[in-house]
């Protein structure tokens, strides 16, 4: 009954992004991508992290490499594999990231999430000073904008598909229960190690997707562009916010904080940075849920 | 008898008074019936990227816009049209920028678009001008990658890092430096310029005993600048942004280096440097190409952004004069042709232009007309040194020790 | 390079890795305390220089002066911060696990909040003056006199504050809160005032060391963001709420910094401190120093 649910609101909200391109303004497709773009990135962060309540901030990692693999990739394969390789090369660090560090818990993860970022960039940034001569990447044959919006509204309606099919499989009923008592869940026979990998995995093949399609719109990528960790910061505040462990949680709050953000940033930029600042500290005072969990009480904590 | 003169002279008066209350009336009815021209823009007003583009580059946008209106308005093939400015700031993001121009562009359709500030912003939004068939002419933005796009509507004003270390060198030679370190930022400017310095060398019997590079936002340089103090050599040259400028030169004042010749790039030519540095300042050299008294339109520039915002607030000695030189390109090419993209385009490509900073003309999208340049603060101002053709003052050398 | 040149290269590696401590220890107070890990500190850094910038440009104080105002201003910060945040989270939180999760959101607001907040206020703009910037010679070497004031306080505080932890009744109080939060309660000691005095305190080193910093360094809203980088790697180094590990890692960091680029560059001192700090929390996720 719910999965149907579920999946016709997607189909609509889909169908109505999906005519955007055709229909909309410049500056109306534009603002979309950006909401899609965080849809994408919010949805997939939560699907791992609001479960199993491992704060991830290395979003910013997994997006610079797909960034990256795209930017080589660019000339030498079609579009869509492009992509695909973005997800993968980034499923795959965080694989190993995932094997050396999720035997930790909580801040642990967390800060040393951070510092993988900075060390990813660091390295990054090094490698290609010395090897290659060079410090960023110049996109020289770009896909034109509708491709890339189609791309992205993609990578955001498979995120949301993913956390819908998820959350009814034994996969999601494994990361729920390492998020309630990890230890238990062991005990129960669930292989929690695997898991949380596989969980992780999923998390940065997304940001790594999301990653290589977006940054042909920006022509010129270096590691500072790619790597900046505002970008994590915002899909963990927009996450966290809208409500981690919820459904529509992430995708209402990515909509409506890249509205505020657009609005905001014409009259005063500060006052969106500060009020996302506050939103977060009252959420998790009084809403640990998130927003989400006033209307879906069922999913809060 | 006198009566006549009396009369006449009071017809005369009369007739010159009505003539002048016409001529006064017509250009204010002309104005309020034509109608303005959109010029859109974002800049980078919360960010890293604020420093620089606040002192560089929006200033100069406002200030221009405020004369050509106090003067009625842009003069648009001999009708004159009030500027309406439609910008925004882009918190320095580059997703910003590019959504920002797209809907200049795209769906507000201005009629004409001003440049953001940095190479970066510049490297994201030149494509998409190009596609929209706007031009661009970006004063802040400086990377042969961007010449190499060879994008037609896109025009560099700032010397590129080959001419600007090309004259460094040759200055430093004529005053018979022999040896030499660096420093460079990790960023495709200080890449760029250290490769540009690294050629510029060859041959000419300066080694380079010592080169590092650091990251951006360092914050300690001093370990590197005392192993360069320990080598002696006669000139140091900092590839750094305003931040690391200043560090390099503090850093450098309290362990005691002092070289013959001290080079710092972006920021020494913005009064900053001279309000941090006090008297330290004297003799340091760095990226500039012009001043007050450059020419009598650099003069007058400078008065008038002194004049609207504050003694506090000067135009900085280098990329602030190739904003306003772009500025005045751009009136001169939409007096002619109007305000037909193609057309502007095409006067800007193809023509000389008198600026402040002399000739510029443009080879595909580089500025060939303006030589590379050196700086000097001698005194309490930013002084051009090199090459002697555009030099305000002569070079002191050796630089006094920090004071 | 002569034996002088060593001596002034570790000599600076030693003043940078005394501002380290000054922060870490600040961090480390909250975290070993009170499981509170405070992203936000840097932010606090930002706000003491701030304040002692301002002071001196429109009062003409004396940044000396600055430097208890400005500890006091952010202890009592602190102490509001405390009041108003996180003894709710306290108060709401299942385990130690939830808290230390809920904790580290809050601060990450609260780094949002502050830092735009001082660019709202005071703009993006880089600001700096100087003090005590005339250099100073000692042996063969030479430096600038606010470095060797920075260095000298911040070894003063930080052997102050361990002196104030392993002698007084207060320290010993905070130590065993430390150690055992049951079993401290049990015996009395009161971790309703405890709590909110050593945040403050903690928030207080912080402003106290951007007081320090910004004699020396051009001060902008972001310049808080690196210490608190640096800060976790020191804490991680030195072990999760051990002081002495906190005031030697500091150091230490430092000194490797120094080295580090002296041998190589810049840009690989930066790869290498994440490196050998990634290194360590896998290594010994509770530090170097910590016995287990």
């Amino acid at each position: 009954m719910m999965i149907k649910r579920d999946l016709l609101i997607l189909f609509v909200l889909a169908c109505g992004a999906g005519a955007m391109p055709y229909i909309g303004s410049e500056f109306a497709v534009s603002m979309a991508l950006t909401c899609l773009m965080y849809v994408a990135l919010s949805t997939s962060w939560a699907l791992f992290c609001g479960t199993t309540r491992y704060m991830s901030l290395a979003t910013a990692a997994f997006f610079g490499i797909g960034a990256y693999a795209g930017a080589l990739a660019l000339e030498l394969l079609p579009w869509g594999l492009v992509i695909a390789l973005g997800a993968v090369l980034a499923a795959g660090v965080a694989a190993l990231m995932g094997a050396a560090v999720l035997h930790l818990r909580g801040t642990y993860f967390a800060v040393l999430t951070f510092g993988m970022t900075e060390l990813i960039r660091h390295a990054i940034t090094y490698w290609e000073k010395q090897v290659t001569g060079t410090v960023g990447r110049v996109l020289m044959v770009v896909p034109d904008r509708d491709t890339v919006y189609l791309s992205v509204l993609g990578l955001a309606v498979l995120a949301v598909l993913c956390t819908i099919v998820v959350r009814r499989s034994r996969f999601g009923l494994a990361l729920v229960g390492i998020g309630a008592d990890e230890q238990r869940a062991q005990t129960l026979g669930v292989n929690t190690r695997l898991v949380k990998v596989a969980g992780f995995a999923l998390t940065a093949a997304f940001a790594g997707a999301v990653g290589a399609a977006m940054s042909v719109r920006w022509t010129y990528i270096d590691p500072a562009t790619v790597f900046n960790p505002f970008i994590g910061f915002q899909t963990v505040l927009i996450a966290l916010i809208g409500g981690a462990a919820t459904l529509w949680g992430p995708l209402i709050a990515a909509v409506v904080f890249s509205l505020l953000a657009e609005t905001l940033r014409l009259q005063m930029p500060q006052l969106y940075m500060m009020s996302l600042g506050m939103l977060l500290i009252l959420c998790v005072l009084y809403l640990p849920g998130g927003l989400a969990s006033l209307r879906f009480p069922r999913a809060a904590r | 008898m006198s009566q006549k003169p009396a009369a006449g002279l009071k017809r005369r008066t009369l007739v010159q008074a009505a003539a002048a209350s016409a001529a006064l009336g017509f250009p204010a009815i002309a104005s309020a019936q034509a109608a303005p021209v959109r010029i859109g823009y974002t800049m980078a007003r919360t960010g890293p990227w604020t420093t620089g583009a606040q002192v560089s580059q929006e200033p100069n946008y406002l200030l221009w816009a405020e004369q050509q209106n106090a003067a009625g308005g842009l003069l648009v093939k001999g009708v004159r049209r009030p500027i309406e400015l439609i910008a925004s700031d882009d918190r320095s993001d580059i997703e910003t920028c590019v959504r920002s121009y797209e809907k200049l562009m795209g769906s507000d359709k201005v009629d004409l678009i001003l440049a953001p500030w940095g190479s970066n912003a510049n490297f994201a939004v030149a494509p998409l001008a190009n596609r929209f068939g706007y031009p661009l002419l970006g004063p802040t933005a400086l990377s042969r990658r961007l010449i190499e796009m060879k994008l037609p509507y896109f025009f560099s004003l700032l010397q590129q890092p080959a001419p600007m270390m090309n004259a460094l060198v040759d200055m430093l030679k004529a005053q018979g430096v022999r040896t030499m370190t660096a420093i460079y930022v990790d960023d495709l400017f200080g890449l760029e310029n250290y490769a540009a310095l690294k050629v510029a060398l060859q041959g000419t019997g300066i080694s380079l005993l010592e080169d590092k590079s650091y990251p951006l936002g360092v914050k300690d340089l001093s370990p590197v600048l005392r192993s360069m103090k320990d080598k002696q050599p006669d000139a140091f040259v900092g590839l750094t942004y305003p931040p690391d400028t200043i560090l390099a030169s503090r850093q450098a004042k309290e362990i005691g280096f002092n070289p013959k010749f001290f080079y710092g790039s972006v920021g020494t030519a913005f009064q900053l440097y001279r309000n941090v540095m006090a008297a330290s300042a004297e003799g340091v050299l760095g990226m500039g190409s012009w001043n007050s008294k450059s020419s009598p339109a650099a003069k007058a520039y400078f008065d008038a952004h002194v004049k609207k915002f504050g003694a506090a607030k000067e135009p900085d000695r280098w990329a602030s004069g190739a904003t306003w030189a772009g500025l005045e390109i751009l009136t001169a090419a939409v007096a002619k042709v109007g305000l037909d993209k193609k057309a502007i385009r095409d006067f800007v490509a193809a023509g000389t232009h008198e600026t402040l900073l002399g000739k510029i003309r443009f080879a595909g999208s580089e500025n060939i007309g303006t030589p590379g340049t050196v700086g000097q603060w001698q005194k309490g101002e930013f002084e051009v040194v090199w090459p002697k053709a555009n030099a305000t003052a002569t070079l002191i050398a050796p630089k006094p020790n920090w004071v | 390079m002569s034996l002088g040149s060593w001596a002034e290269l570790i000599a600076s590696g030693l003043i940078t890795g005394g501002v380290y401590a000054l922060v870490a220890l600040g961090l480390n107070l909250q975290y070993g305390l009170m499981r509170i890990l405070n992203i936000a500190h840097g932010e606090f850094l930002m706000l003491g220089a701030f304040l002692t910038w301002a002071a001196h440009e429109s009062l003409g104080w004396s940044p000396l002066l600055m430097l208890p105002v400005s500890f006091l201003l952010l202890g009592a910060l602190g102490l509001a911060i405390h009041r108003l945040v996180f003894r709710r989270l306290t108060l709401t939180s299942a385990n130690l696990d939830v808290f230390e999760a809920r904790g580290l959101m809050v601060s990450f607001g609260l780094m949002f909040l502050v830092q735009n907040f001082a660019q709202s206020v005071w703009g993006g703009d880089l600001r700096g003056y100087d003090y005590l910037a005339e250099p100073v010679a000692i042996g063969g070497a030479q430096f600038a006199g606010n470095k060797l004031l920075l260095l000298g306080l911040a070894l003063v505080i930080s052997g102050a504050l361990i002196a104030l932890l392993r002698l007084t009744l207060l320290g010993k109080g905070v130590r065993a809160l430390m150690q055992s939060p049951t079993g401290a309660q049990l015996v009395g000691i009161d971790t309703e005032r405890l709590h909110p005095l050593m945040f403050g305190l903690g928030l207080g080193l912080s402003g106290l060391a951007g007081c320090l910093l910004s004699m020396s360094y051009t001060i902008s809203p972001g310049m808080g963001e690196p210490y608190t980088v640096t800060a976790l790697i020191v804490i991680t180094l030195g072990g999760f709420g051990s002081m002495t590990g906190a005031l030697v890692g500091g150091l230490g960091l430092g000194v490797v910094e120094a080295l580090g680029m002296h041998f190589s560059n810049p840009s690989l001192k930066s790869l290498l401190s994440y490196g050998i700090f990634i290194a360590v929390l896998l290594w010994r996720p509770n530090g170097l120093f910590t016995r287990k």
